[in-house]
C-alpha cells in the first residue's frame, strides 16, 4: 500500500510539475504591441487610397465612405507583405494576394485576415487585431 | 648549523622537497615506462579515466572514424569557451543587442575574433555532427548493442540544431529577426499545439524582446546543459557497449564486431557487466593497445587539427552581420541559416509538409533505424556489401536534402523565384 501510495504521489507530482511548467512559461501579460489601437481620424485616409501602416502590420483600405483594415502579415510564415500593383506580395517565399487579400499564388494557405474596425467615441478609428471579420466587410464612415 | 643534515625533515628539507611533494600529490604516477604504469596512468587520472586502459587497435584507424565524433566534442568545447567570453559583453535586449555586436567589432579586444570563432565553430559543429551521423550509418555502427547510443546521437543532432537556431536570433540583425520569424512560424503549423508552441517559444505573438530573452536563456543555459548531459551519456554508452564499433581484426579470437557468439555469454570478471567480446582487463586481446599514449596522441592530433582549422577560418573570414532589425522590411529574399535552407525550400512548396510532416517523418525514421534494421551484418566496414540497400536509401535521402539546401542557398532570388547563380 505504501509503495502504491508513494508511486501515485510521485506520478502525481510529475504531472503537476509538467503542468506548472506550461503555466509558468505561458506569459500572462505580453509586453509587445497592443492588439487594440487607434490609428487616427477617417479623414486621414482619403477615398481611393490603400495605406500600409507598417509598424502595426496592417493596410487601411478606403473606398468611398467604406473603410477596412487588412493584415499585412503573410499567412504562410509571418513575413510582412508589401503592397503591389495587383494586391500584396510576400518577399520571403513568393506568396501573392489580390486587393482583398485572397491568395492568387505561392504557398500561402489562407487569405489575409480582415480586422474589426470601429470609430471610437473620440472620433478616431480603432482597430482590433484580436477580432477577425469576414473578408469584404467594410465600416461605413 | 648542521641541523638540516641531522634531521631529514627539517624546515629546509621540507622546503626543498615542497615542489616535488606537491607535484607527486597531484600526479600519482611518474611518466609511464611499463605496461602497469600505462594502465595506472589511465585509471588513476580523473580526466584520463574516461578512457579504457586499452583500446582495440582498429578503433584508432583514422580512415575508419575520421575523428568526427571527437571533432564535434572539440568544437563544442570551443563554443563553450568563446560563448562564455562573449557573454561578458552581450546584453539580450532589443535596444542594445545590435550595438553590442558593433562593440565586439570595434572596441572589445579580440571581440570580432571571438565572435568569428563562435560563429564558424557553430556552423562547423552542425556540419561535423551530421557527417558523424553519416559515418556511423555507413559503417553500420548503430547495430546491436549500440541502438540506444544511436538514439542519443539523433537527440544530440536535434539539440545541436536547436542550439544553433536559438543563437541565430541573438545578434538582432535583419538576418536573425526574419530567420526566427520564419522558423517559429513553421513550428506554428504543427497540428493542434502549433500555435501554443510558437507562443511559448516567443513569449508573445511576434518576435520581440520576450523572444530575444527566451532564446538567450535557452542558448546559454538550458540547451548547453542538456547537450552536456547527452554527451556524457553518449560517451558512457560507448564504454558500456563495448567500445567503438570497429573494422574486423585479423585476430583469431576477437571477431571485433561486439555482436558475435560470445556477446551472449558475458564474462563476470572484474568488469563483468561490460557487454562486449572485448574486455579491458584480464581477457586481453592481442589486438589491443594502451590508451596512453596511443589513443591520447590520436585525440591530441584531432584537437590540434580542429582548433587550427577554426583559428585559420576565423582569421580569414568575418562572421556576417546585417543591418539592424527593421520590423517593416523583410529582406528579399529572407533566408534561414544554410542548414535550414533545405527545410525552407520544402516549406516554399507546402508549409505543413515541408516544415513539419516530411522533417518529422525523416527524424522518426532516423531514430528508428537500429530498431528497423535488425540484421547483424556489415558492422565496422564502410559501404559493406551486405548493407547495400540500407546505405542506398540513406544516401538517397541525404543527397535529396543536400540538393534542397543547394537550391535554397544558390538558386533562390527575390520573391523566392528561381535564379541562376552563374
Amino acid at each position: 500500500v505504501l509503495a502504491w501510495l508513494s508511486s501515485v504521489g510521485l506520478f502525481g507530482s510529475a504531472v503537476l510539475a509538467a503542468l506548472s511548467n506550461v503555466i509558468f512559461f505561458k506569459p500572462r501579460v505580453t509586453y509587445g504591441q497592443p492588439a487594440i489601437f487607434q490609428i487616427g481620424k477617417p479623414d486621414d485616409y482619403p477615398p481611393g487610397t490603400r495605406i500600409a501602416r507598417e509598424s502595426e502590420r496592417i493596410c487601411i483600405v478606403r473606398e468611398g465612405n467604406k473603410l477596412a483594415a487588412i493584415s499585412t502579415t503573410c499567412t504562410h510564415l509571418g513575413c510582412s507583405v508589401a503592397i503591389s500593383d495587383t494586391g500584396f506580395a510576400c518577399p520571403c517565399h513568393g506568396s501573392r494576394y489580390d486587393q482583398d487579400g485572397v491568395v492568387t499564388g505561392g504557398p500561402a494557405p489562407k487569405p489575409l485576415p480582415w480586422f474589426k474596425v470601429t470609430v471610437a467615441p473620440n472620433g478616431e478609428i480603432e482597430v482590433d487585431k484580436n477580432t477577425q471579420i469576414p473578408s469584404g466587410t467594410y465600416l461605413t464612415v | 648549523m648542521s641541523t638540516a643534515t641531522e634531521k631529514p625533515h627539517g624546515a629546509l628539507e621540507t622546503l626543498r622537497e615542497l615542489p616535488h611533494n606537491v607535484w607527486t600529490s597531484i600526479f600519482r604516477n611518474p611518466l609511464p615506462s611499463t605496461d602497469l604504469e600505462r594502465s595506472s596512468t589511465s585509471f588513476t587520472n580523473f580526466f584520463l579515466h574516461i578512457h579504457p586502459v586499452k583500446v582495440h587497435r582498429n578503433t584508432l584507424r583514422p580512415v575508419y572514424t575520421l575523428g568526427l565524433g571527437l571533432m564535434s566534442l572539440f568544437l563544442f568545447l570551443i563554443l563553450i569557451v568563446t560563448g562564455v567570453l562573449l557573454m561578458f559583453y552581450y546584453v539580450p535586449s532589443t535596444t542594445q543587442a545590435y550595438d553590442r555586436m558593433l562593440d565586439l567589432r570595434g572596441t572589445v579586444a579580440f571581440g570580432i575574433f571571438l565572435r568569428n570563432m563562435h560563429r564558424w565553430s557553430a556552423h562547423g559543429m552542425v556540419g561535423v555532427v551530421f557527417l558523424h551521423l553519416c559515418r556511423v550509418f555507413l559503417t553500420g555502427a548503430y547495430k546491436k548493442p549500440r541502438e540506444f547510443n544511436w538514439l542519443i546521437g539523433v537527440a544530440l543532432l536535434l539539440v545541436t540544431l536547436f542550439m544553433s537556431f536559438t543563437g541565430y536570433l541573438l545578434p538582432w540583425d535583419q538576418l536573425a529577426f526574419w530567420a526566427i520569424t520564419v522558423g517559429t512560424s513553421i513550428a506554428a503549423y504543427a497540428p493542434f499545439i502549433g500555435k501554443d508552441i510558437q507562443f511559448l517559444l516567443l513569449g508573445d505573438t511576434s518576435v520581440g524582446q520576450e523572444a530575444l530573452l527566451r532564446f538567450y536563456v535557452l542558448h546559454v543555459a538550458v540547451l548547453p546543459a542538456i547537450l552536456t548531459l547527452l554527451v556524457a551519456i553518449h560517451f558512457w554508452r560507448i564504454r558500456k557497449d563495448g567500445g567503438l564499433s570497429r573494422p574486423e581484426g585479423s585476430g583469431v579470437r576477437d571477431q571485433g564486431s561486439g555482436i558475435g557468439e560470445r556477446y551472449r555469454k558475458p564474462i563476470y570478471g572484474l568488469q563483468g557487466f561490460v557487454r562486449s567480446s572485448f574486455t579491458k582487463l584480464g581477457n586481453v586481446s592481442d589486438e589491443s593497445v594502451f590508451s596512453w599514449p596511443n589513443l591520447l596522441l590520436a585525440e591530441l592530433f584531432v584537437f590540434i587539427l580542429t582548433v587550427s582549422a577554426i583559428l585559420v577560418v576565423s582569421l580569414a573570414f568575418h562572421a556576417p552581420l546585417e543591418q539592424p532589425v527593421n520590423v517593416m522590411h523583410p529582406p528579399n529574399p529572407a533566408k534561414a541559416p544554410w542548414y535550414f535552407l533545405g527545410l525552407q525550400e520544402m516549406v516554399s512548396y507546402s508549409a505543413f509538409w515541408g516544415g513539419i510532416g516530411i522533417p518529422g517523418l525523416m527524424v522518426g525514421l532516423l531514430a528508428l533505424v537500429p530498431y528497423i534494421d535488425r540484421t547483424p551484418h556489415g558492422v565496422g566496414r564502410w559501404f559493406a556489401r551486405e548493407r547495400l540497400l540500407a546505405n542506398t536509401i540513406f544516401l538517397t535521402l541525404v543527397t535529396l536534402n543536400v540538393i534542397f539546401i543547394v537550391i535554397g542557398t544558390f538558386f533562390r532570388g527575390p520573391n523566392w523565384t528561381f535564379v541562376s547563380p552563374f
